[in-house]
């Protein structure tokens, strides 16, 4: 899968999921809708979304996604139309959610990201785990194997529906973890 | 096969291994509160046929914001309410809750050897027990309703060591901000954290828990500790342990959950507590932190000085603050309580104070100790149960531009309130700064306070 997106260049380090959305926000129970919060939490940021109405690929500094587990993070960003997030390093709960909502949290080096963030678009094809940018040079990246699939299929839920069986011999053999 | 702590827990949990590190974990326990589990619980209703993989195994509380603050936060309790009451799945609910983190362990619910997972970040505050405890998203709690496991990555092990005791007033609290620091914001992520060394040894249960608690904050899947007599003690005789023969044939087991000594680690640090002074952030993360007595540091993020109002150079000490929170489930429990009351008992805050224990059990101890007249008649109000003021949702909330000290764990930007700004510290430094309305050590109280004794 390709995506060709716009940049929405969010140059701050350790973008915790309070920036993302904050507490107050979650209020509900489902997962849909929560796009017109995002980033309500982070300085500038209603103003920096307003001056990219069209982005839809994220591009930051390291460990984003920091802080509370809130899924409505990837939620928020996914209801927002955003197919990927572009940082040198994320926080792992936020990854875990971000694959599971088709969000692709996309590792480049460090020092790659001044130069994505100034590019008004990219090109990032999912499949072959690269990204082009406009002047033409291919960056590559790894996907976990596994998640990758969550990622362009959706189904982690379904995934493990189907292991229930496996779970529950494994559980009959095993007999020692605590009830 | 020499095994760490960690691998003898994860190994002895892994249902099958999946492509790219991955395992298929089976989880011990579900720990479930009202924020992040009714979309998981509706979406299992609507495609799953309402089925659980083993609601035993589930445990249910209404804590981040309870009672309920409005409309949308009353469905979320109610929908919590009538998924356990379905279910027959335990719930403690108003009158009888707390903290997510707090009340699992109080009431029996961790073991070791535990795989536990909740909903929110801090559950590695129960790796305090020898559990692997993690938080995780939605999702991927819903899956491991629905299927009794998770898909993780198998997390890389490090070992910190510390060495010698706390002293100089230094407390658990301190020693998470220091690690944090010297691990910086970001420094273990990837790993579990196994902690041993002396002064764990000597650390109660309520300690390890404020320790483990902020492992996250270093970017940590978790925290662990191995389980010894404190731990055992801790359990027997709890509510929801088994009595007698049954739990010491437990006690047994957990035994053999250290790491053996020749254990390998792909990282391993040791620092020392005997030289650990109070901490206090200063920053816009946990790992923002220096010693009380310290300074702004030079190399400070642009940044973090914006959002906080301060200079490189600024010395802490001399920062006046406009509120205090003592409460969080990093220091609520009886000890910090206790060691709050130490310090307030016959003073006054001078800024707005709100103490809120952990869970309703913790409130109820404290106040046969009389620490609630003591709280009171230093003019802080002291509340019900909750996650309360820490993350800015219901009560408590912080002012744009104004500092409220917080022996909770994060100090985000808006984490307290839009614009507002929180310095994390220890229980006791909270209790100080809320007496002289400045960041303060209870050092400094010996004096400055006399005349209020009165
Ligand atoms: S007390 Fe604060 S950090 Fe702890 S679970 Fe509640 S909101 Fe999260």
């Amino acid at each position: 899968m390709v995506l060709e997106g716009n940049v929405l260049p969010v140059d701050r380090a350790n973008v915790d999921t309070d920036q993302v959305i904050p507490a107050f926000l979650l209020t509900g129970i489902t997962s849909v809708g929560l796009g017109v919060h995002l980033f309500k939490g982070m300085p500038g940021g209603l103003d920096l979304l307003a001056a990219h109405p069209d982005a839809s690929i994220v591009v930051t500094r390291e460990n984003f996604g920091c802080g509370s587990s809130r899924e409505h993070a990837a939620w928020a960003l996914a209801d927002r139309g955003f197919r990927a997030v572009v940082a040198p390093s994320f926080a792992r709960i936020f990854q875990e959610n971000a694959y599971n909502n088709g969000v692709a949290p996309i590792v480049v080096d460090a020092g790659e990201i001044d130069a994505l963030m100034a590019a008004p678009s990219l090109k990032i094809d999912l499949e072959a785990e690269t990204i082009a940018t406009s002047d033409a040079r291919v960056i590559t990246f790894a996907l976990d194997p596994l998640r990758k699939r969550f990622l362009l299929e959706g189904g982690y839920l379904d995934f493990l529906a189907n292991k229930r069986d496996a779970v529950r011999s494994w559980l009959s053999r095993s007999g020692s973890t605590v009830e | 096969m020499t095994q760490s702590l960690f691998e003898k827990v994860w190994n002895a949990h892994v249902v099958e291994q999946l492509p790219g590190g991955n395992a298929l974990l089976f989880v011990d326990r579900i720990v479930a509160h009202e924020i992040t589990t009714p979309q998981g619980a509706l979406e299992i209703q609507q495609r799953y046929g309402d089925e659980l993989f083993d609601k035993k195994r589930i445990v249910a509380m209404n804590d981040h914001v309870s009672p309920a603050k409005d409309t949308e936060t009353a469905i979320q309790a109610k929908l919590l309410r009538e998924w356990a009451k379905r279910h027959g799945i335990t719930l403690y609910d108003i009158g009888d809750n707390g903290i997510c983190h707090v009340i699992a362990p109080e009431r029996g619910h961790i073991e070791p050897g535990m795989t536990v997972i909740c909903g929110d970040s801090h559950t590695c505050t129960l790796g305090a027990f020898g559990a692997f405890a993690l938080g995780i998203g939605t999702t991927v709690q819903t899956g491991a309703m629905l299927s009794g496991c998770v898909v993780l990555e198998r997390p890389k092990v490090m070992r910190i060591t510390i060495d010698g005791r706390l002293g100089h007033g230094a407390t658990a609290k301190d020693l998470a901000l220091y690690v944090i620091s010297t691990l910086t914001f970001k420094g273990a992520t990837g790993y579990a954290i196994e902690y041993r060394g002396e002064a764990i040894d000597a650390f109660s249960m309520d300690e390890r828990m404020t320790l483990c608690n902020m492992a996250v904050e270093a970017g940590a899947t978790t925290a662990m500790i191995a389980p010894d007599e404190t731990t055992f003690s801790y359990l027997r005789g709890r509510e929801n342990q088994p009595k007698g023969e049954a739990f010491e044939a437990n006690v047994a087991h957990w035994r053999t959950l250290r790491s053996d000594s020749d254990a390998r680690y792909e990282k391993d640090v040791t620092l020392d507590a005997s030289e650990l002074r109070p901490m206090v952030s200063w920053g816009t993360n946990p790992g923002e932190s220096v010693p009380l007595d310290g300074r702004v540091p030079a190399d400070a993020n642009e940044k973090s000085l914006e959002y906080m109002g301060l200079a490189r150079g600024d010395a802490l000490r001399a920062l006046p603050i406009d509120q205090a929170f003592i409460g969080s489930c990093t220091n609520s429990r009886l000890a910090d309580l206790r060691a709050a009351g130490e310090v307030l008992r016959g003073r006054k805050v001078s800024v707005p104070t709100i103490i809120t224990p952990g869970s309703q059990a913790v409130k109820r101890a404290a106040e046969k100790e009389g620490l609630h007249d003591v709280f009171q008649d230093a003019g802080a109000l002291w509340t019900h149960s909750s996650c309360g003021p820490c993350l800015g949702m219901s009560m408590g909330v912080v002012a744009p531009g104004s500092r409220c000290i917080s022996s909770s764990n994060r100090n985000f930007p808006g984490r307290m309130g839009a614009g507002g700004r929180v310095h994390l510290a220890s229980p006791v430094v909270v209790a100080a700064s809320a007496i002289l309305g400045r960041i303060a050590s209870p050092e400094e109280l010996g004096a400055e306070v006399a005349g209020q004794r009165a």
